[in-house]
Formats: structure tokens, sequence, C-alpha cells
């Protein structure tokens, strides 16, 4: 006898989005950005698909990861995530891995997009036809752009995160029939990876202020040495510095004590 | 006009509600702008027109504003709200609202710094409670202590701010200006490495590794966006996958 199909229904999927809608950055922060709110987005998904107490925390761990993205446009990679845990659940050999890679090869992309167009098209456009009213102290000015905003950002989120869902499930059922879920894992893996290695380049911010003086010629560390050697070097280092720790079973939270305590100390004796 | 402390409060409120996730999201669309918080602040003090005038004018300087990646260049919520209140209950001209606008903008850039900064601790609360399976404790987590904190560190500044005028506005940047903010950005600049690392090591099973070098180096040398980097990515996963089935399969 098959074990019957988990599925996720309409209200599951739609409490999961309205989770996002709200809670996205209520716990936004330096270290893993939107991690929490994903999490915590995904757990009408969890509760629907898997019972057993070890399952939902391994669950809720694979969620707890950095995470960025623009909430709305992004919403995307909400559903496809929905339809994968959907797969995993019914025993489809979906690894933490792919989940993963699945949604880090998406985040950047994606809050790229949804940058451009929600804060950097929609919101200005919606934003100056207000404006010109209010100038005038015309009331309705604000008004009216508090309905045509939420309007906007609301439905590109709702229509995002279903679209995700549909597509997620497809694409996710043909690559099983295809038995390409290796591919699967190695291609987003090598699209997470790079994409990691951009992020750490764009997020990741630490330089120096030292100039050594050598007689009459006083050499900037950063200008003149760590940026000729490479730009971002000194990020570069610390990511690799802080994957080595982790690596070496440090706990996160040490490291993040490391991190606060070298960036206090550092900063106090202008070393960065 | 003389500001009231329930009036100072109101305001308060309305921009701590500006960043709160109470809105379903919506608060960092609409009350965030001083568009909005110069509607707001003007109703509070009896006169939604002036409000109305005096925010459209800020939020000009913040017309083409964009965060992205959590970083924000500024604060168009403080600037609008304390703006806007400074304007109509100082009676100075929207000109000198303006002036005082930016640098009040730049001050809430240092509570956004604080937030982003300790909020980091409560995702280690969020672990803690994920690791119990406990569904309810991560929604918890990700909620209240943080929602707490950021209600503190935006109310407070803000109902100051408006009761006590320009000269407190002034005399809060000067005395917080350098040093408090450069801590906070060096340490604000670090603190993703962490979360960088951590993600990398779930997916990075060593045979990734150059491809995370060959994302970093596309980014400096490049100056690729992101789009772009993950598009060449795409490529570079099919060419890999390609050439390793190449070996087996010869119909691949």
């Amino acid at each position: 006898m098959t074990p019957e199909r988990k599925k996720l229904g309409y209200w599951d999927l739609l409490k999961s989005w309205v989770l996002w809608s709200f809670y996205s950055q209520a716990c936004y922060n330096y270290e893993r950005m939107q991690a929490s709110g994903f999490a915590h987005s995904m757990i009408p998904i969890i509760k629907k698909l898997y019972t057993t107490k070890e399952d939902i925390s391994a669950a809720l761990k694979r969620h707890l990861v950095f995470f960025n993205t623009e909430p709305n446009v992004g919403a995307m990679i909400h559903g496809i995530t929905a339809a994968m845990e959907e797969e995993r659940a019914n025993d489809q050999p979906i690894t933490d891995e792919a989940i993963n890679s699945v949604k880090t090869g998406l985040m950047g992309p994606l809050a790229g997009i949804g940058d451009t167009l929600s804060q950097g098209t929609v919101t200005p456009i919606l934003l100056a036809l207000g404006i010109g009213l209010a100038k005038d102290g015309n009331l309705f000015g604000p008004v009216i752009y508090i309905l045509l905003e939420a309007a906007v950002i609301w439905g590109i989120g709702y229509f995002m995160f279903f679209r995700g869902y549909k597509l997620g499930r497809t694409a996710v059922e043909r690559l099983l029939e295809g038995g390409l879920v290796k591919d699967l894992i190695t291609g987003a893996g090598i699209v997470g990876a790079t994409v990691i290695g951009a992020l750490t380049a764009s997020f990741v911010g630490l330089s120096t202020p030292i100039t050594i003086t050598v007689g009459q010629q006083v050499v900037k560390l950063q200008a003149d040495f760590f940026d000729k050697i490479m730009p971002q070097l000194l990020p570069l280092a610390l990511t690799l510095g802080v994957w080595w720790l982790l690596n070496r079973r440090k706990s996160p939270i040490a490291i993040m004590g490391y991190l606060v305590l070298v960036g206090l100390v550092g900063s106090l004796l202008k070393v960065f | 006009m003389q500001i009231t402390v329930f009036q100072a409060a109101l305001i308060a409120l309305f921009y701590y509600l500006a960043q709160s996730p109470w809105l379903m999201g919506m608060g960092y669309w609409t009350l965030y702008r001083p568009l909005i918080a110069g509607v707001v602040v003007g109703i509070i003090l009896g006169n939604p027109t002036q409000g109305a005038i005096i925010g459209a004018s800020i939020n000009l300087i913040y017309l083409g504003f964009i965060s992205a990646g959590g970083s924000l260049p500024g604060d168009p919520a403080l600037a609008g709200y304390v703006g806007t209140a400074l304007a109509i209950g100082s009676g100075i001209d929207v000109n000198a609202a303006l002036a005082l606008a930016v640098p009040i903008g730049l001050l809430g850039g240092l509570i956004w710094f604080g937030r982003m900064t300790l909020d980091a601790i409560f995702v280690h609360w969020a672990d803690r409670y994920a690791e119990q399976g406990n569904t309810a404790g991560v929604a918890f987590a990700n909620i209240v202590p943080p929602q707490i904190l950021l209600f503190v560190i935006c109310f407070v500044p803000a109902f100051l701010a408006v009761l006590y005028g320009p000269p407190a506005v002034k005399g809060a940047i000067d005395f917080l200006g350098a040093k408090v903010f450069h801590i906070l950005i060096v340490i604000g600049g670090m603190l993703p490495a962490l979360g960088i690392a951590m993600n990398f090591r779930s997916i990075g099973k060593g045979q990734t590794l150059p491809f995370f070098f060959l994302g970093f180096l596309l980014f400096v040398y490049l100056k690729l966006s992101i789009i772009g980097i993950a598009a060449f990515a795409v490529v570079f996963a099919f060419v890999y996958m390609h050439l390793h089935k190449g070996g087996m399969k010869s119909d691949a």
C-alpha cells in the first residue's frame, strides 16, 4: 500500500505568503538578514507536511540560513521552496543542499529585479504623483499614493509567490522524472556558490585606515597595498576565516562574539 | 506652537510603526515615506495640509531612495516625522526644515545600524527553538524580542527630538556622531561574513569552492551586477555538468 500523498492546500500557501509579507523583516539583521523571517513564513508549510519533532526541527533549521531578497518579487522563492518541501515530504530525494542552493541562487537575481521594479520604478512614480498633489495642499495625494502602492506591492508579492509554487512543482516534477536530481543539486550548488562569492564582495565590508610612513613616503595600507593586490581582499579573508572556523566546529554564537569584539577593539584602536 | 508630550509620543509611535511589520509589510512602503509622515504629523498637530506640504518637500530629497541589501543611505522616515514636527512646532520654515531633515536622516541611519546589528542575537534564539522543533518559538524569536528592541530604539530618540526640538537634535548628532557611528559601521560590515560563511558551508562540499571565488572575482574585477553574475553562473553550471557527463555518456 502506498502512503497517501501529502499535499499543500491554498490556505497553507496563503498563510505562508501572509506571514512572509508581515514578518519578512521583523528581525532584519546583518548576520543572516531575513533568515528568521523565511523560517517563520515556512511554518504553515512545515506543520502541514511534517509530523515528527525531528522532521520539524530539521526543516526549521534548513530555513534559518542566510537569506536576503526583495520581499515581493522574491516571494517567488517561497513558492518554489514550498513546492520543493512538498516533494521532499513525499519521500522524493530532495536534499537540504538542493533546497538551499535554489534559494541562494535565486535570491540575488530576484532582489535585483525586485529592487529595480518596486523601489526603483513603481514607488518613485507613485510618490511623484502623490507629492505633486500634496505640494498644493491636496490631501488626496497621500491617500492615492497609499492605495496604489499597497495594491501594486501586495499584488506583485501574491502573484510571484503562487507563480513560484506552480513553477516549482512542475519544474521539480520534471526533474524527478528524468532522474536529474543530482544535476539539479550540482547545478544549483554551482550557481549558489557563485552568488555567495559575489555577495561576499558586495555585503561584507572591512577596510583599514592605517598609514605607514617610510622615510618621506606615506603608504596607505588599504589603497596602496590591499587594493593593489585585490579589491575587497579583507572581506574575502574575513569570510574565508569565518568559514574555516565553522569547519573547525566553532559555534556561530562564539564567532559572532569574536566579530563584535574584533570590530569594537579594532575601531577603537583605529585599525579599521 | 508648543508640542505636548502626548503629541510627541504619538509621532514617535508612528515613526516606530513605519519600520515595524504590523501593517503586513506596508509600513515601509507608506508610513516610511516623508510624504505620508508629513500628513500623519500634520494630523497629530492639527494642521494636515501644512504637514502634507512639508512632508512632500522632504520627500523630494528621498525620491530616489533605495534600500538594497539592507544598507540604508540615511533614514527618510525619521527625517519625515521629526523634520515635519520641528517645522510645524518650532515654526521654522520649510527650507530650514529641509536643512535639518538631512542630518536627522543620518541620525536615523544610526538607529538602523543598531537594529541590524543587535537583531543578530535573536536569530540565535530562533536557532535554539528550531533545534527543539518548536515552531511557535521560532515565530516568537522572529517577532517579539526584535520588535521590543526596535520600539525602544525608534521611539525614544524620535520622542526626545520632537519634544526638545532642534537643539536636541543637533546635540545628539554631535554627541553620538563620529565614534559610535564608526564602530557600528565596522561591526555591521563584518557580521555578514558569518551569515555568508554559514550558508556557503551548507552548500559547499569542496567542489563548489572555485565557483565561490569566481563569483567574488566577477564582482570585484568585472563589476558585474548580482543578476549578471547569476546568469554567468547558470551558464557555467551547464557547461560544468555537460563536461562532467560527457565522459560517461556519449549522447549527452
